[in-house]
């Protein structure tokens, strides 16, 4: 096994589970209905809430993705062969939330015209919101992938990672909430996405090697 | 300087023996520095001129909250400790500060509460300082859900470790987030570089009761590592010395 090999089988595999990519998508789709359904089908509410909305169904179909992510590797033994392999653990992470981003992320800014149309985003918006996503999910990734390397080993995790991971995403829901607010208001919002950058960054340095020290202590 | 002390904290014995003089004391020292500040503060300290009595809450919302936040940092240093030295210790100062430290967010939250009712007309409003310190008690409630549920206690520790480590790297983040996005709460009552906004009649009460609380919340946690110190040593000879010979 190497790097590229990994990154390859990585990605194999999860073209062929074509289902989990759908049930995220779907699950992301479905967290939108349900405001105007319960909330509020007018106009007047849904175009100023519209990027609120969509980016608490992102981070909540992110958390559903990332979730299960080391679940097959760790019930296969896959994970006990990252440690056996003697590559750095970390950069394995690394490559596999990266595939694991590129398969839930590039579906999802599909929908998403789609999607701000039903909430009446307005168009020029449209671009703030699928920049944001691009720029923030990679932190929602890097960050969940600690929580599911933590919660691997437990049978039912699912409850307790989104206790451990939700409040971590607070900051990239208010960032990328507040750029696009601020695109509705015809503000500078240059400023926001440059947090969200630099929130992904971090988070793209830290976040792996503390998946990685949970690896080693879920595996053992 | 000599760091021996420092190196000794490392024994889980000869922090039993240590805490067990120490802890005492800082619980009834708190106590009485607490009973101090809260009896001055609520009796004795000027009203305040704009929102009367309804001020003195201060005397314990101000020192919860600084605590709570303290502690969450004091377990993220921890974190870090337990991850780069693998100190014993340091999981079992999370383990028993986190709860701690919940009690302390959730106290501020409430008191918050009921300060704010008077004097901004309603319990809760989505402000900054509001929003991070409730989202530090989910933090809290994290790291202790995690640590109920894991029951290998290895690897307990370790994802405790590194949930602290990674709240506290998040703690700033979430705070200036928040911040910058909604603000109605008062800046900071204490600051360590600057001389008090406030007058020292009502300032020094405060001093007293921050400091108590420091001191008996530390003194708590001395005890609650102490338990923990002895269920984790439970087959060690010293343990079973100490429980024959002072009981439990």
């Amino acid at each position: 096994m190497n790097y590229r090999s990994f990154f390859k089988a990585e990605w194999l595999s999860l073209l062929r589970r074509k289902q989990d990519t759908l049930n995220a998508l779907l699950f992301f789709v479905m967290v939108i209905i349900l405001f105007p359904l319960g909330v509020d089908p007018s106009s007047e509410f849904l175009a100023p809430a519209a990027g609120g909305i969509i980016w608490c169904a992102t981070a909540l179909s992110v958390l559903m993705a990332v979730e299960g992510m080391y679940k097959e590797d760790f019930n296969d033994g896959s994970l006990e062969q990252w440690l056996t392999s003697g590559l750095s653990i970390t950069y394995l992470v690394f490559l596999k939330v990266l595939v694991q981003w590129l398969m839930v992320i590039v579906p999802l800014l599909i929908v998403l015209p789609l999607l701000a149309q039903m909430l009446f985003l307005p168009f020029s918006a449209l671009w703030v919101v699928m920049t944001s996503i691009l720029l923030g999910t990679p932190a929602l990734f890097f960050i969940g992938s600690i929580g599911a390397a933590l919660t691997v080993s437990l049978r039912r995790g699912a409850v307790l990672m989104l206790l451990l991971i939700l409040p971590l995403y607070i900051p990239v829901i208010i960032f990328a909430t507040g750029a696009v607010r601020a695109a509705q208001l015809d503000m500078n919002y240059s400023g926001q996405l440059a947090i969200l950058a630099a929130i992904s960054l971090v988070a793209l340095a830290l976040s792996p090697i503390m998946a990685a020290i949970s690896i080693r202590a879920s595996v053992n | 300087m000599n760091w021996t002390w420092f190196h000794k904290l490392g024994s889980p014995k000869w922090f039993y023996q240590w805490a067990s003089n120490w802890g005492g004391r800082c619980v009834y020292l708190g106590l009485a520095l607490m009973a101090i500040g809260i009896i001055w503060g609520l009796m004795f300290a000027p009203a305040d001129y704009q929102q009367g009595n309804s001020f003195r809450i201060i005397y314990i919302h101000v020192p919860v909250a600084v605590l709570a936040q303290s502690c969450y940092l004091g377990m993220g240093i921890a974190g870090f400790v337990a991850l780069v030295w693998q100190m014993k210790l340091a999981p079992v100062f999370i383990k028993a500060v986190a709860p701690v430290g919940a009690v302390m967010a959730f106290i501020a939250l409430l008191s918050g509460a009921i300060w704010g009712k008077p004097t901004w007309g309603t319990w809760w409003v989505w402000d900054a300082r509001l929003t991070s310190v409730l989202v530090l008690f989910l933090l809290y409630m994290g790291v202790i859900a995690i640590q109920n549920a894991l029951d290998d206690p290895i690897f307990a520790d370790k994802a405790v470790a590194v949930v602290s480590l990674v709240g506290v790297i998040n703690l700033p983040i979430i705070k200036y987030s928040v911040e910058w996005w909604n603000t109605l709460h008062q800046p900071a009552t204490f600051k360590l570089t600057e001389k008090p906004s406030m007058p020292m009649e009502m300032w020094l009460p405060l001093l007293f009761s921050a400091l108590g609380l420091y001191l008996f919340a530390a003194g708590v946690a001395m005890w609650r590592m102490q338990n923990e110190v002895l269920l984790r040593e439970r087959k060690a000879n010293w343990v079973k010395k100490e429980v024959l010979n002072h009981g439990v």
